[in-house]
């Protein structure tokens, strides 16, 4: 075992991250246990941007601007490794499909949507046309598709398409600022994102494409994850992970961790993957 | 390693003050668990993205943590703004460059550092048929593109005048108009 590397119990945790660093606390129901928030990982000549987490083999991915890299590690300890190294310039988002063992992530220096194997192999640009910002990143296994967010200041949009670059289309471009975080509620197949510009927390509904407020005057939402009825979004300003009910409408918690500075990306580890038929494997 | 059984057993972290550290015991590497407030790193030796500095004075006299400097012309929603170490300006925007985003990019021109209202830094547009091999840059600060002969204009779109023949793609021509039947 290394300390610096921290094995995790089971149960859904929340997964963030800050400087060069990988948090991790438990969730107990839809509660943090705040006081058993530890440390998963330290990475501390980098910088941590996105985090996700495949439920199959109970790995953690992460893009670091630093390197710039995408890694992964266990959840129960172990070694760092090193899955993407070459041709990054701005990894900030990235996503796992668990189904089909395949890896998405965003570049914003490269402009480009990409994807590869999970242990980075096969690797193909999916897009490299009309991005600007491109950040958050989400996949939607069940139905073999893509979601992302572009902060472009003249013109944001949240984008989907098939995982294999085909049927693109612009899902959302009215009502935008800066989309930082985006994720998907595959349950009821609700779309949400977190806007630092509007200072709002939406959901959409992505068969009858039905947008919803859910909280309004947050501060600066970076990074946003689902987890049954409640979100979870980290913020600069607050420096915080705050919890929203999506039922009630209402922020239902705050975690400060005990050092003070930015948080980045954030996922839950649940103990079971959502059961999903995959195609491909026939 | 408390277990050793001499006074040295536990030793303080070599990191500055409040903060932790642990021991990775592959490569008995000591990496600081808990820096100061905008610092990171194993010694705490590391600005917080979107700063730079040398917090330990690694190289050279200590140099605490400050926000990037870059003109104006980053965007705060962007992450890896600057360099941690040196605050040189990776990602630059309103079509400038630089170390500190200081100067208009190729093909623009401009001001990078005005504050006036309006766009700091101005495409250059030259005009493909008056300029020089079609280049797409001028000037940085004035703006003038480079004309081919007798073309006139900033952008190069114009002939002399008495010239014509802009079309040629080689410059334009004299009128040759004989100065007896011609008004001017």
């Amino acid at each position: 075992p290394r300390p610096d590397v921290h094995p995790v119990s089971l149960g859904t945790h929340l997964v963030f991250a800050q400087s060069g660093k990988i948090e991790h606390v438990p969730l107990d129901g839809y509660k943090l246990k705040t006081e058993e928030a530890r440390p998963l990982l330290h990475i501390p000549d980098r910088v941590v941007i996105a985090v996700a987490y495949d439920c199959v083999e109970r790995m953690v991915y992460w893009t670091d601007i630093t390197g710039p890299a995408i890694s992964k590690a266990s959840l129960s300890g172990g070694d760092i490794i090193p899955l993407v190294t070459k041709e990054l310039r701005s990894p900030e988002g990235i996503a796992v499909d668990h189904v089909a063992r395949l890896l998405f992530w965003t570049d914003s220096m490269r402009d480009t949507i990409e994807v590869s194997k999970l242990d980075g192999s096969q690797r193909l640009v999916l897009f490299d046309t009309d991005l600007v910002n491109p950040r958050p990143i989400v996949t939607n296994p069940a139905y073999g598709r893509i979601y992302w967010a572009d902060w472009d200041r003249d013109g944001p949009k949240i984008e989907m398409s098939h995982m294999d670059g085909t049927e693109r289309s612009v899902l959302v471009d009215k009502d935008l600022g800066l989309p930082n975080g985006l994720t998907l509620d595959a349950d009821n197949q609700q779309l949400c994102w977190a806007d630092a510009g509007t200072q709002r927390v939406e959901c959409m509904d992505l068969h009858r494409r039905l947008r919803r407020n859910i909280v309004e005057g947050v501060q600066y939402p970076f990074a946003l994850v689902s987890f049954g009825k409640n979100l979870y979004y980290t913020d600069w300003k607050r420096e915080a992970v705050v919890g929203v009910d999506r039922h009630t409408q209402t922020e239902t918690e705050e975690f400060l961790p005990q050092k003070r500075s930015r948080l980045y990306g954030i996922t839950t580890t649940p103990t079971q993957c959502p059961q999903v038929f995959n195609y491909c494997s026939n | 390693d408390a277990t050793q059984g001499t006074a040295n057993d536990c030793q303080p972290c070599p990191c500055p003050a409040g903060a932790t550290c642990a021991i990775v015991p592959s490569t008995r590497e000591v990496v600081c668990t808990n820096c100061p407030t905008g610092t990171t790193g194993k010694r705490c030796e590391l600005c917080d993205d979107g700063h730079f500095g040398d917090p330990l004075g690694q190289n050279g006299p200590v140099r605490s943590c400050h926000k990037c400097v870059c003109s104006g012309n980053i965007d705060l929603n962007a992450v890896g703004n600057c360099n941690r170490e040196t605050g040189e300006c990776l990602k630059c925007v309103n079509d400038t460059e630089g170390f500190f985003c200081d100067r208009c990019k190729e093909g623009f021109y401009g001001n990078a550092l005005s504050t006036a209202p309006g766009k700091r830094c101005k495409s250059c547009s030259c005009s493909p048929l008056g300029t020089v091999d079609r280049q797409t840059g001028c000037s940085q600060v004035t703006g003038q593109c480079e004309c081919l002969p007798n073309v006139a204009e900033r952008d190069c779109s114009a002939c002399q005048p008495g010239h014509f023949n802009l079309q040629s793609g080689n410059g334009c021509e004299r009128c040759n108009c004989n100065p007896i039947g011609s008004t001017n």
